[in-house]
């Protein structure tokens, strides 16, 4: 009962704030809502079938695993490799740990507006030192991955820090034990430092999928969507149906389907990874 | 039993503050407050500011307050307002965007203010006093037409020798041709914006987003592809035209890197301020087998839900705007009133001047409730097409698919 209480607040808000809207949002993909219309006439699963029959929809769902295979080796890798990097004994480490975290607290929408400068194609900073006019945004081949780099070096910062904390708490021990029985630091690192770190790689690859899956300032503020829709997301494709045309329950069912995908795929990803880390 | 009151507390104070906003009565000298909102966020901002304040001095017993929200969110604010209270007396929404609104009741019918009160119908242009009618029932008055227009570098043509600017395709191509000198980055035209582009030479080969009767697209007619076909004429070679980079086009006619440019008459106070740049204007060149240009209207609307007490105070205001459109035509718009348009005063406004020109072959978007939702398609098809994505024809029949799907929904 006193456990009850205490909880009782977060519970208060986490329901009236989380767990009714993502009721309700359920409830109003069953409707055909227009926001300005005075009825809402209920229409079962229609809107779902409008959605899997719509190629923009599966174009964005394309695009976004596109991008999600961009990101989440490429920047988990990085992180991997800046947390070893700041794992060795230096000075002045602290000062390269906030420069890598930076871009973490910085806004999506600020790093974007900048990026948009730095890729410009006749007086970007990227093509200035380049030399050559690359169409980083205008592209319709090179958009994605412009837009995974930049991504990439937004969130490195937060996964090198799980990264760094997993390396730090690895046991002396153990590296000690590996290094008497004459492993060399490549084999200690390979054999000892990953299978004891496999619970944090677990959960950082795992989140950097389920964020991926749901980019949507990058394409938003960076492209619109373009060129021709070839940057196009689920998260931009909803926001349009939503608030572009004003189609609410079409755009909520968007959302529904987005869910499945990315709670299909956490799930299928923890089992996998799992069985590997418990085998190795 | 206590948190259970608390929560309920919790849950009305909530609705109290989610509760649509009522219209406040007259205060007690007798003055009505009106709000009256928009999305002229730049230098016509500040005119606009100036007419409402001379319709204050004028009228005491009716005060208006403006408010300004850029375009890029303007239209959330007002269709949530409209929806869950809120909403101002006066508002302006683009012509194309009318039918939707009306269709769904949000807007007031308007037509026993204009037989009551004016202004004359007579007056204004025929195409433009259409923008704002659904269903044969008025829902506004169009305030201006904003067309698409050719804004040329006359410096640059003095200096190719060519004397007027270009009113066909055969001419374009020639004048084009001559200003172009890709080694030297300097191109004849330039791509700004593939929706109006694209709108504009659909409009002149007979295609386009949807057909007359807009119950299917035209997106897969052949006039359509020759139109598209058109535009990919000027891009391929890169003979007159670099490859389109809209974000970046309008700058390379503002340094005269670019001699021609397709933009909309909102883009008048860019060019003057631009440092050494002579630009002027002519009305869009005809491409195609009959004229035609993209152009939009200010529609001053008024909510559905409004008291009859305040329809007439915000009916006497919009009417004041509209005859008052010549000072906002010298912010850079082009009025629609025929007695403003033949006045001296407006004649001497050089640019105006020639966009008014294509007021009587203007096109406007189809005035479909679907148009907002469909219109993305077209253009997404002519970036395509124009950017060698996809060939044209196919990237068509998808987007026209697309079209009749949503048209096929309603």
């Amino acid at each position: 009962m006193v456990a009850v209480m205490f909880l009782l607040p977060y519970l208060v808000l986490f329901t009236l704030f989380v767990l009714s809207p993502v009721a309700y949002g359920f409830w109003i993909s069953l409707h055909n809502w227009h926001v300005l219309s005075t009825s809402a006439p209920f229409v079962g699963m229609r809107n779902y079938a409008g959605v899997v029959k719509d190629d923009r929809f599966w174009q964005s769902i394309v695009q976004t695993g596109y991008f999600v295979v961009l990101t989440v080796p490429a920047g988990n890798l990085l992180s991997l490799l800046l947390a070893v990097g700041l794992n060795q004994k230096f000075r002045g480490d602290a000062v390269y740990k906030v420069c890598f975290y930076l871009p973490v607290v910085t806004s999506v929408s600020v790093l974007a507006v900048t990026w948009r400068w730095l890729y410009a194609r006749d007086i970007g900073i990227l093509n200035y030192y380049l030399g050559v006019p690359v169409d980083w945004l205008n592209d319709p081949k090179l958009v994605m991955p412009s837009l995974a780099l930049m991504s990439i070096w937004w969130g490195a910062g937060a996964n090198m820090l799980i990264y760094l904390a997993a390396l730090k708490a690895i046991p002396k021990e153990y590296l000690e034990a590996a290094e008497l029985d004459g492993a060399t630091p490549w084999r200690r690192f390979w054999r000892v430092s990953i299978p004891v770190m496999s619970p944090a790689i677990l959960f950082c690859t795992v989140m950097s999928v389920i964020g991926a899956s749901q980019v949507f300032g990058q394409s938003y503020i960076l492209t619109g969507g373009g060129p021709a829709d070839r940057s196009l997301t689920v998260s931009l494709y909803m926001y349009q149906m939503g608030f572009g045309q004003y189609q609410l329950g079409y755009a909520c069912s968007v959302a529904y389907l987005l869910f499945l995908f990315v709670f299909v795929f956490s799930a299928a990803q923890f089992k996998l990874m799992a069985r590997n880390f418990r085998a190795g | 039993m206590r948190v259970k009151r608390l929560i309920v507390a919790g849950m009305c104070f909530l609705a109290v503050g989610c509760s649509p906003m009522g219209y406040s009565p007259p205060d007690d000298k007798g003055v009505l407050h009106l709000n009256f909102w928009n999305g002229f966020s730049g230098p016509d901002g500040a005119t606009m500011e100036r007419i409402v304040h001379q319709f204050n001095d004028e009228h005491p017993k009716i005060q208006v307050r403006m408010q300004i929200i850029p375009w890029g969110t303007y239209y959330d604010k007002v269709t949530l307002s409209l929806a869950f209270g809120g909403a101002p007396d006066v508002f302006v929404l683009h012509a194309q965007r009318v039918p939707e609104y009306a269709t769904h009741g949000a807007l007031a019918h308007i037509d026993r203010f204009v037989k009551e009160f004016g202004p004359e119908p007579s007056d204004f242009m025929p195409r433009q006093w259409q923008a704002g009618v659904v269903n044969g029932e008025r829902f506004s008055i169009p305030l201006d037409c904003h067309p698409l227009g050719l804004y040329y570098n006359a410096r640059l043509f003095r200096e190719a020798g060519i004397v007027h600017p270009p009113t066909n395709e055969k001419e374009f191509e020639e004048d084009a041709r001559r200003l172009t000198d890709p080694k030297k980055n300097r191109w004849g035209f330039v791509v700004t914006d593939f929706h109006l582009i694209g709108s504009t030479v659909f409009a002149q080969y007979g295609g386009g987003l949807m057909t007359e009767d807009l119950k299917k697209s035209a997106l897969d007619d052949a006039s359509s592809l020759d139109a598209v076909n058109r535009i990919i004429g000027w891009v391929k070679d890169g003979h007159i035209c670099p490859k389109p980079d809209p974000g970046g086009a309008w700058g390379a006619f503002q340094t005269g890197r670019a001699a021609m440019a397709m933009q909309g008459i909102w883009m008048i106070d860019s060019i003057a301020h631009q440092e050494g740049l002579e630009a002027a204007a002519a009305p869009v060149p005809q491409f195609g087998p009959k004229p035609g240009v993209w152009a939009s209207s200010h529609c001053l609307c008024m909510p559905a839900k409004l008291p009859e007490n305040r329809q007439q105070a915000a009916y006497t205001f919009i009417k004041y705007l509209s005859d008052h459109s010549l000072d906002w035509a010298k912010a850079g718009q082009v009025p629609v009133r025929r007695s403003i348009l033949t006045s001296k005063e407006f004649q001497a406004l050089p640019i105006q001047r020639e966009f008014a020109k294509q007021l009587p072959y203007v096109v406007y978007e189809p005035f479909s409730v679907s148009v907002n939702q469909c219109a993305g398609f077209a253009d997404t098809a002519v970036e395509a097409a124009v950017q060698g994505v996809e060939p044209a024809r196919e990237t068509l029949q998808k987007a026209a698919q697309r079209v009749n799907r949503v048209l096929d929904l309603r």
